[in-house]
């Protein structure tokens, strides 16, 4: 085996409160694409962040192509060949494609920009890479894959050696993501060392030679792809931690109807959605993409108008009428977007937790909070949880996705609502910190509450639910227990059935 | 290829409404009064028109590069005062040449402009409390240096308020040049594409490599010398300086700006042809209004609503702005 061109040798730095990576060592090579694999808040950013030069490792040594190299700012990062494509991308959306690629190093002439040149370059550097895109297209008008091979192009045109792609396929369709791979090979054929940084691992089998897995701060395992197994990885990833522990809990029967929706109509997008949520069960929503199935979710949180349609929801005993936006009151919304439910990133956990709260923290002088009892009920939530933070003061920001849907759920649950309506609830996250999310739902079920749960995941969302409704355009087809099989499923959702 | 260039047209036609949707308004007021009045579309009410937007448009065009980053620069009426107070007192009362006097009032305003750029850069302060700070402040020592009175002009700068080429007043000459400089700037010199850079997103441009201090304080530093120049060309007009000359002055500026189509939010927008239509369709309203014998207390009204409408656009610009597939594939 030749020299590695990259080679990180004890990396250390820790964060307030948190040893984010502990000597880890990393080789890559020239012409191979390297996985970078861990559960959220294993350290993948940190480390490549060190790379990167937005932090300063706090002890360890870097060799490139054999020279040892100190890497203190982004743009010795550059400097060293080293290049990014981000999930957020640093691009400039309302400049063209030739003003993002040579911002600063435009071609001049008599001290005027040479756009004729400019754009010619440009054009030749797309084409090198197969796409064909105008140099004049501004950034915003581009897709979002468009956009990356943007980036990437960049990354080629600033001599790059070593590209870190992070999360590069999250927004992409999946024949931009066709592209992106056979991309990612031709980088590889001319000698370009990739570091691939992923959730999906069906992808790092098509895309890489190895694979490095990151647990708690720690190098897990690393080794060639094609001996290793998904299940290895996965193991790896989460260490001792089981999964596929889920138990379903038994509903008793003849539960009492706590929500109930009737007749519910969205001009063209939903038609006549009637069904009934029962104390203590969880009710899978399933659809194809595109069957509704996050239309109903909004319409039911509130979010988007309906027509027509009653929601009734139990209250002192029996099933009253309410508007969509009253929900709030009663029901426990909690979505992907973990601002949307009002997560407040840059402000403290026990911040968030008790924002929704605060009349009941009101100590003995009104109006003023009892410090002491916020803090008490906050570590109670955190320890009830299992949320994994380094003090109540910690911004949200700073926790992993895993951690800050937990504080979403923390803050619902001060409320004690009886309905929770959960539109993919574990989006983002990994396979360890999925599986706290579905203890969490299965606590909050045999504790009571009635749950209705949209996930994209079919496995996933069979593995917890006890009933399922089954969407296709637009409106519900098909109910099913939960002895229903995968098939069963996928064909109601199909129109197969 | 083909389709792909004509969703490229569609694309440009898309923008253009957004940006300049005033100026289908503007040709609308300009029919409006055309029609309703007399002796409005004729060559002597546009020069006219033209004449009064002139210093304006002057100091627009700096103020504008610093818009274009996202920042503010609401000293710039201020400036205008200051450095032409301090400019004709020396030339009045101190004996001082002319054309040194007028270099002087030049260099004041680039220090002023320098002041801000060190107080936005240097100590890092909010662009808007800080050109606020220097708006109330400089016009006190103004006050003072021209002893809050009237400063009548020399009989020959008096004279260059009314000079012509031709038809043409010097002034709209020097506008349109300096218009036309400002936009070679923006669009052809690196500096110009790293102030986009910039409204774009600091962080982004400074990863890019973008000299960002430099950048911002160098935006300041035009800001100042344009509005001194503005200065100038509005003493010129009036034929003294005024304890009140600048006062407003930025905000009529702003306005011209936003309703050119550039956006408060930086990164977007033209010199060329953005700020000339804000100009004319600001100066055109305010001149019809005077054809149609309006009451002079309507004019803070209408320009009032029309700064609103303007920004109002603008951040709706920011909604209704579809992602549009332009594919890079086959």
């Amino acid at each position: 085996m030749p020299e590695p061109f990259l080679r990180m040798i004890g990396i250390q730095k820790s964060f307030p409160g948190v040893l984010a990576l502990n000597k880890v060592d990393l080789e890559a090579y020239a012409g191979e694409a390297l996985a970078l694999v861990g559960a959220n808040g294993a350290g993948k950013s940190t480390l490549m962040n060190v790379l990167g030069g937005v932090v300063k490792e706090d002890a360890g040594e870097i060799f490139i192509g054999g020279q040892r190299v100190d890497i203190r700012n982004p743009l010795d990062a550059a400097r060293h060949g080293i290049a990014f494509v981000h999930q957020e991308m640093a691009l400039m959306p309302t400049m063209s494609i030739a003003d993002n690629l040579y911002l600063t190093t435009f071609p001049t002439k008599n001290g005027l920009i040479d756009y004729k040149t400019t754009e010619a370059r440009c054009a030749e550097a797309l084409s090198r890479l197969g796409y064909k895109l105008s140099p004049r297209a501004r950034i915003r008008d581009l897709s979002a894959g468009d956009r990356q091979i943007v980036e990437i192009t960049r990354a080629l045109l600033s001599d790059a050696q070593i590209i870190i792609f992070d999360e590069p396929t999250s927004s992409l369709t999946s024949r931009e993501k066709e592209r992106l791979f056979q991309t990612i090979d031709s980088l590889k054929k001319s000698g370009v060392t990739v570091i691939y940084i992923t959730h999906f691992l069906d992808e790092i089998f098509n895309v890489c030679e190895r694979a490095m897995v990151l647990r708690n701060g720690e190098v897990a395992g690393h080794g060639f792809l094609k001996h290793l197994t998904y299940d290895d990885i996965v193991e790896m990833m989460i260490g001792s931690r089981k999964t596929g522990s889920y138990v379903r809990h038994e509903i008793s029967a003849g539960a009492e109807v706590v929500f109930k929706v009737d007749g519910l109509q969205r001009k063209g997008v939903l038609r006549d959605i009637r069904f009934a949520l029962h104390k203590g069960e969880i009710v899978g929503l399933w659809g194809l993409l595109g069957s509704g199935r996050t239309e109903l979710a909004r319409a039911i949180m509130g979010l988007d108008p309906i027509d027509s349609g009653k929601l009734m929801v139990k209250t002192n005993g029996t099933l009253q009428p309410v508007q969509p936006h009253e929900m709030k009151r009663w029901a426990g919304i909690i979505t992907e977007d973990r601002r949307l439910d009002g997560l407040l990133l840059p402000l403290s956990v026990r911040f968030n937790m008790s924002l929704a709260n605060l009349p009941r923290l009101i100590g003995r002088i009104w109006p003023f909070i009892d410090q002491n009892r916020e803090m008490r009920l906050t570590q109670k939530l955190v320890e009830q949880l299992g949320i994994v933070i380094a003090s109540q003061e910690q911004p949200v920001a700073t926790l992993s996705g895993g951690n800050q849907q937990k504080v979403v759920v923390a803050r619902w649950l001060q409320k004690e609502p009886i309905i929770y309506i959960m539109d993919e609830p574990t989006r983002g996250l990994d396979v360890g910190a999925k599986a706290d999310i579905h203890a969490i739902i299965g606590e909050l079920a045999s504790s009571g509450a009635a749950i209705l749960v949209v996930m994209s995941d079919i496995d996933e969302i069979m593995k917890i639910s006890h009933r399922y409704l089954v969407m296709r355009r637009g409106t519900i087809v098909a109910e099913m227990s939960a002895q229903a099989t995968k098939n069963d499923l996928m064909a109601a959702a199909a129109g197969l059935g | 290829m083909n389709r792909q260039s004509r969703r490229e047209h569609l694309l440009r036609v898309r923008d253009f409404v957004l940006t300049y949707g005033f100026i289908l308004v503007m040709v609308m007021i300009f029919l409006l009064f055309s029609v309703t009045t007399n002796n409005f579309f004729t060559l002597k009410n546009i020069m006219a028109i033209l004449h009064t937007a002139a210093p304006l448009m002057m100091l627009a065009s700096g103020l504008a590069l610093v818009i274009m980053t996202a920042k503010l620069d609401i000293s710039v009426g201020t400036i205008m005062f200051l450095s032409c107070g301090t400019g004709i007192v020396l030339i009045v009362r101190h004996g001082m040449p002319i054309l040194l006097g007028l270099v002087v009032t030049v260099i004041i305003g680039i220090l002023l402009g320098m002041l801000n750029g060190f107080i936005v850069v240097i100590l890092r302060v909010n662009p808007l409390i800080a050109t606020m700070g220097t708006l109330i402040a400089l016009r006190g020592i103004g006050l003072l240096v021209t002893d809050s009175r009237v400063i009548d002009l020399p009989e020959v700068l008096r004279r260059m308020g009314n000079a012509r080429v031709g038809p043409v007043f010097i002034d709209i000459l020097v506008a349109l040049a300096i218009l036309l400089i400002v936009h070679i700037v923006h669009t052809r010199t690196r500096f110009g594409r790293h102030v986009m850079a910039l409204g774009n997103g600091v962080d982004i441009a400074e990863r890019l490599g973008v000299r960002v201090g430099r950048v911002t304080f160098v935006t300041f530093v035009l800001s100042g010398f344009f509005a001194s120049i503005a200065g100038i060309f509005s003493t010129f007009q009036v034929g003294a300086v005024t304890p009140t000359l600048g006062f407003g002055a930025e905000f009529s500026a702003i306005a011209l700006i936003v309703i050119g189509g550039i956006s408060l939010f930086g990164g977007e927008g033209t010199i060329i042809p953005g700020l000339i239509l804000g100009a004319l369709t600001l100066t055109i309203i305010e001149s019809g209004l005077n054809f149609m014998g309006a009451s002079p207390y309507a004019y803070p009204f209408v320009r009032g609503a029309i700064i609103f409408i303007a920004m109002y656009a603008d951040s709706l610009k920011v909604f209704v702005r579809p992602q549009v597939h332009v594919t890079g594939e086959d």
